[in-house]
């Protein structure tokens, strides 16, 4: 690589040669790609990061084409998105592409976060990674939330209606907060155009520029792996870590490996069964919003289910808001909550693998829980996994500090 | 750590299946065993729907040429079998009944059925169009749906032909509403699995150029 480099500097008369002297051309290829160097160890969770990119990449050019044909308004929303389905050319592809992109993005994100979870990649010095990585769950939630509505089908109308109403539980200003958010008395004309505004301009704005610092401070601090030890500390005469490969070519061939291995379920799902099982796409969004006539089952889409299950469980409106939001922000807390020294779960107690496990069971029982109809039984037992799920939070920061790890390697195994 | 990608992965499919398993409506569907692929079956059941559906409904995000092309019918032919030549080939499918009479002679919108299928799917329809009874005071109610304004309106063939023709004849319109909930279905269905054999070629290429690069790679 730094051959390469060299040999460009040398050829003061090339292009290459007269953008470097104009633009840091090389020396930001060389920081971040050529010669960011990843520890070797990288293990199945780490194609996550690099497939979240790609499915953000997947959203924003079938968003860009479907945008050319959609039309954000309550009378022809409707109907320009069937258009898009029968009389616009690949139309049926772009959409499905981009419905089953938006549920792929959260199992990609989900298992990304729980990667930084398994191996402790939330702390020092990657809190801020961290805490980046956070803000861009919050503004893919309201990302997603937004494009919900654009189909406007029954449940994109009765799901945001539910979801925004959430906003008049707050003591005092709620009311008038969730007329403002609305822009009217009900989801209306007013509300599908800010909507429509925030999902393609304001919020894919906010989320490339999230994944930039991301992966600025990622690059700044180093990555992190499976066994949680910094390559950093080992270096050879050149002053590069022993253990440590350039991000490309290495990851950059793995990651497009990565890339159709992930590409290959994406395309059956688009194919063979782009409703998902009426998870992706529900059946009740095959009939234009009504605002006279409730469906008789509202759920959100799966990848909200487990806050909404939170959210149900409480049974005062304003606490469940506050449960369901606090459910999301005590994550942000995670490098501080969590204060054993050792980072990977290879080299940690029992208590904390106990205590992640029943968090990761309660997250998806919680999520099986929001899709089901709120009864009884059904209320305790969400009652039940969202006191284990905030459990993990209350008890970590006490059975971490003398909690009983194995001895961990100096260098990568 | 595969241990827990498997448990999350058989989690998701439980939820999956039990979403699916609870879409009933507390009454067995009867299957449709329909078949797309079954240009006859469309075409009978484009003409079933002009005849015995359209006086009311409309599926109007379905143009006539569109389904001749799908269904096998040039542009003259469909004018002339789905609507006896009165409309463009070009227009949408629309209700032969005037704009604006239906709240008043019938008492409700009749629905558009462009997307009937996906809402409710297949096998609703067919079941839904064989589940009518006569009640007590004699009057139609079905099983599905019960006091709905509909009549039976394949009461004719109900009536006329044999069991199985009856059956087929429901199975054809059904049949054809899956065709219009989905037009594209059939191209979507005959280009995943090249789509996926590209992938799998891909793959295998990607793999290989990885297994290469890493030979250099000490663990």
């Amino acid at each position: 690589m730094s051959d390469l480099k060299s040999e460009q500097n040398k050829a003061p008369g090339s292009v290459l040669g007269w953008l470097d002297a104009r633009y840091p051309l090389i020396s930001t290829w060389n920081e971040h790609v050529g010669e960011y160097y990843a520890p070797k160890n990288f293990n199945f969770w780490y194609f996550f990061g690099s497939l979240a990119l790609l499915v953000l990449v997947n959203q924003f050019v079938t968003g860009i084409w479907l945008t050319m044909s959609y039309k954000p308004s309550a009378a022809e929303a409707f109907n320009s998105v069937e258009y898009i389905m029968r009389d616009v050319e690949w139309g049926w592809l772009i959409r499905y592409m981009h419905s089953t992109g938006a549920s792929a993005f959260f199992i990609v994100i989900y298992l990304h976060m729980t990667r930084g979870l398994l191996y402790g990649s939330y702390k020092q010095p990657r809190e801020l990674v961290w805490i980046i990585g956070m803000l861009l769950f919050l503004v893919l939630m309201a990302e997603a939330f937004m494009g919900y509505l654009l189909p406007w089908g029954q449940m994109s109308y009765w799901g945001a209606q539910v979801i925004i109403s959430l906003f008049g539980a707050i003591p005092f200003v709620g009311p008038d907060l969730a007329l403002w958010v609305r822009g009217d008395f009900i989801i209306s004309d007013a509300t599908l155009n800010r909507f429509f505004a925030l999902h393609v301009i304001a919020l894919p704005l906010v989320l490339l520029i999230l994944v930039f610092m991301h992966i600025v401070a990622l690059h700044k601090v180093g990555s992190n792996n499976p066994d949680g030890v910094e390559i950093k500390k080992f270096k050879n005469a050149q002053g590069l870590p022993i253990d440590g490969i350039p991000f490309h070519p290495y990851y950059s061939v793995k990651d497009s490996m990565g890339a159709v291995f992930f590409a290959i379920p994406f395309a059956l799902i688009v194919f063979y069964w782009p409703e998902g099982g009426g998870f992706f796409i529900e059946p009740p969004n095959f009939e234009p919003a009504n605002p006279l006539k409730t469906p008789e089952h509202i759920a959100p889409v799966w990848y909200f289910t487990p806050f909404y299950a939170i959210l149900r469980a409480v049974p005062d409106k304003f606490l469940g808001v506050v449960a369901m939001g606090g459910a999301i922000m005590v994550l942000f807390a995670m490098p501080w909550l969590d204060r054993c020294k050792v980072k990977s779960i290879r080299y940690r107690g029992a208590s904390f693998k106990i205590l992640l496990t029943v968090f990761l069971i309660s997250f998806v029982v919680l999520g099986y829980l929001g899709t089901q109809p709120a009864t009884p039984e059904l209320t305790k037992l969400a009652q039940i996994f969202t006191a284990l799920y905030f459990m993990f939070f209350l008890v970590l920061p006490f059975t971490s500090v003398n909690e009983k790890t194995k001895p961990v390697p100096e260098r990568v195994s | 750590m595969k241990k827990l990608l498997w448990i999350l992965n058989i989690a998701f499919l439980l939820v999956a299946g039990n979403v699916q398993a609870a879409g009933g409506h507390g009454i067995e569907l009867e299957a449709a065993n329909n078949n797309l692929r079954d240009q006859d079956s469309l075409q009978r059941g484009a003409i079933l729907f002009s005849n015995y559906c359209m006086a009311c409904h409309s599926a109007k995000y379905m143009r006539y040429n569109r389904i001749g092309r799908d269904i096998g019918w040039s542009d003259e032919e469909v004018v002339q079998k789905m609507a006896h030549g009165l409309n463009k080939v070009v227009d949408n499918v629309e209700t032969r009944m005037v704009p604006g009479v239906a709240m008043d002679v019938l008492g409700t919108e009749p629905p558009d059925l462009s997307l009937m299928a996906r809402l409710k799917g297949t096998d609703y329809i067919y079941s839904f169009l064989k589940g009518y009874y006569q009640n007590e005071k004699g009057a139609w109610d079905n099983h599905l749906l019960a006091g709905t304004s509909m009549p039976n309106v394949l009461e004719g063939i109900q009536r006329h032909a044999t069991p199985e023709d009856y059956d087929q004849s429901v199975r054809d319109l059904a049949n054809f509403l899956e065709y219009v909930g989905e037009p594209a279905k059939l191209d979507r269905l005959d280009l995943g699995w090249k789509v996926i054999a590209f992938l799998l070629v891909l793959l295998l290429l990607s793999y290989l150029l990885k297994r290469e690069y890493w030979r250099d790679v000490k663990h």
